[in-house]
């Protein structure tokens, strides 16, 4: 059984030196401010740290520094997707040995394999990690594979350390079929908000939620979280809507925006890699400015 | 401004003859069945109802028994939307003149329109009739054709009879976008869910439902509806999974499961139009296993 629940999940950024390496010396600043702001679990390399621009062996000598200097204060989980399904289960073996308390995994890139071949990779990385492992569905990012219920249940079936769904569709139909089906079959089965629109998933049945936007607004995010946790979902309203607003505000300026936005809040983590660009510096000035028209933010801590 | 739709509202579905033809004399049970198990307002045709399955002479007909039947007892809309915009205008100024209290349209069909196209079209149609408008936002049956913030706030800007939304995305950031862009405007608005899918979306300022298995489990609906409102967090997220498990059953064959299970509990309102298929025996013996497993045979009225 699995006793795991991660809750309040922050996923860092990964820092980026002006030559474009793993800025090592920011990290370690990056992983104690998403501590001390209250991070009761750390998930990554997530996409929003740009898992899919690090090499394998980049992403082997993060995960071994995140654990190094985490040193156990919270968990740490460690995503491990990729292709490759012998690559997936590789780095899912390294992060169980290496101390990570939970595996995530996405369906394969790029490729869009059959039904029978996706339930096999996903049972494959499940079988090399041993720990408990979420499944990460992000079709707005990955829209080739649907994941569906008949896939958790046969997951249910074939890997005993299955321990839930993180939900990025925000598609209601979707959560509740998932999470009340496969309940019946393994009652602590969890679902995990991919995002910070915690509202209607905590109302379906989710108890954890990720939160990449706790690197600029760690307060409002915890704020939300501890009510959301409660079941306070009317309270919870106006921050939602206040997350709501500056999400669409980095949607619009696009993937780069997250870290343009921490460098304004104070917390300077480089540009995102290739093929990604940087925000221009008209964007930059427009977030800016949108950024400081949100009252909600000046609650917020600058720098470090 | 008090809110004309809000609560558990009904869409009914279209009685037919055994020959398909109009069965207006089923329909006033059905109505009258409806307003006495709680309703607080009825629409008709919406899908549910075969809308695009009817003449307009027919639905013309159709509509005058509404209201005739109803006589005032909760408003009724009546859903103008058809294939041609043209049919859409004459249905509307026909809901007016029979003393309908709203129309009721969805995005256009078939057409792919700009974001100025849909606004243009809800302006003509809502200019075109004195009484209030509900727009009707789904998706997922229309390829992304669909409203955002931006639109809504435009049409409530420009038209003071549209008053409610029926949105039917089923997406956390769709329905925050939409709801916190016209509650912002007017609130007073009225969103409404389509289906009912209330414990996600109450706690973000939805008033009510369109709903699905009224004909079948009037009961079951308002429950969830109070859970929802009383803020009954656990006791609503389990009445929503059962109602979902009814979704499931009903929206295959949509809406002729629905009419194979209104058989089952005694209210018996015909076959299905073409191209749809009419449920048969064997589909709703298998409804009525699965409506006797939910416990809806023994909580839920039988007969008319």
């Amino acid at each position: 059984m699995n006793t795991l629940i991660p809750g309040f999940v922050h996923t860092p950024v990964t820092p980026f030196t002006a030559d474009l390496k793993v800025d090592y010396a920011c990290l370690e600043k990056l992983l104690e401010f998403h501590l001390k702001s209250g991070a009761e679990a750390i998930a990554t390399p997530m996409h929003v740290a740009e898992s899919v621009s690090l090499s394998d062996v980049e992403q082997r000598a993060h995960f071994d520094f995140v654990m190094k200097h985490v040193n156990g204060r919270v968990p740490v989980l460690a995503h491990v997707s990729d292709s490759a399904t012998g690559v997936a289960a590789s780095r899912a073996d390294y992060a169980q040995s290496h101390g990570a308390k939970a595996i995530i995994c996405t369906s394969p890139y790029y490729w869009t394999p059959p039904a029978h071949m996706v339930h096999e990779h996903f049972a494959q990385v499940a079988k090399a990690a041993k720990i408990p492992f979420y499944v990460f569905y992000t079709p707005g990012e990955m829209t080739g594979t649907k994941l569906n219920t008949d896939l958790m249940l046969q997951l249910v079936n074939s890997s005993s350390n299955f321990a839930g769904l993180i939900d990025l569709s925000m598609d209601w139909q979707f959560m509740i079929n998932i999470i009340s089906n496969v309940q019946r079959i393994r009652p602590d089965f969890q679902l995990l908000s991919g995002n910070e629109y915690m509202v209607s998933a905590g109302a379906v049945g989710a108890k954890s939620m990720l939160t990449p936007m706790a690197a600029i607004a760690p307060k409002l995010m915890k704020d939300f979280f501890a009510v959301c946790r409660a079941e306070k979902y009317f309270e919870a309203r106006k921050m939602q809507e206040e997350i709501a607003s500056l999400y669409q505000l980095l949607k619009y300026h696009g993937f780069a925006s997250l870290k343009a936005a921490m460098g304004i809040m104070g917390r300077p983590c480089g540009v995102p890699r290739p093929p990604l660009d940087a925000l221009s510096p008209e964007a930059l000035k427009s977030l800016q400015t949108s950024l400081h028209a949100m009252d909600f933010l000046s609650h917020e801590a600058k720098g470090w | 401004m008090k809110q004309m739709f809000k609560g558990v509202m009904q869409s009914p579905v279209t009685p037919l003859k055994d020959d398909f033809s109009p069965d207006l004399k089923t329909f006033e049970k059905l109505l009258d069945f409806h307003v006495r198990t709680g309703a607080t307002a009825i629409s008709w045709p919406h899908h549910k109802g075969e809308s695009l399955n009817l003449t307009i002479a027919e639905r013309k007909a159709f509509a005058e028994v509404a209201v005739k039947s109803v006589a005032g007892r909760v408003p009724v809309s009546i859903h103008v939307s058809a294939l041609s915009v043209e049919d859409s205008v004459d249905l509307a100024q026909h809901a007016q003149q029979i003393g309908a209290d709203a129309i009721i349209a969805i995005t256009p069909y078939f057409w792919s329109p700009s974001m100025d196209g849909i606004f243009k079209h809800y302006v003509r149609l809502g200019q075109s009739v004195d009484i209030p408008m509900i727009a009707y936002n789904s998706p997922s049956y229309l390829e992304g054709i669909e409203f955002n913030g931006e639109l809504i706030t435009r049409l409530l800007e420009k038209l003071p009879n549209l008053v409610a939304l029926k949105e039917a995305s089923f997406n956390s950031e769709k329905f925050v976008e939409i709801s916190r862009a016209a509650l912002k405007i007017r609130p007073d608005f009225s969103i409404v869910a389509g289906v009912e899918f209330l414990a996600p979306s109450v706690p973000l300022g939805c008033v009510g439902s369109y709903s699905s298995a009224g004909g079948i489990s009037p009961n079951l609906c308002k429950q969830l509806f109070d859970a929802c409102m009383n803020g009954e967090s656990e006791k609503a997220r389990q009445l929503q999974f059962k109602l979902a498990q009814l979704w499931d059953l009903f929206r295959d064959q949509y809406p002729s499961s629905l009419k194979g299970g209104m058989v089952i509990m005694g209210r018996p309102v015909g076959p299905t139009r073409a191209p749809l298929p009419t449920a048969t025996k064997e589909r709703q013996a298998f409804i009525a296993k699965q409506l006797e497993e939910l416990g809806i045979l023994d909580t839920e009225p039988h007969g008319w």
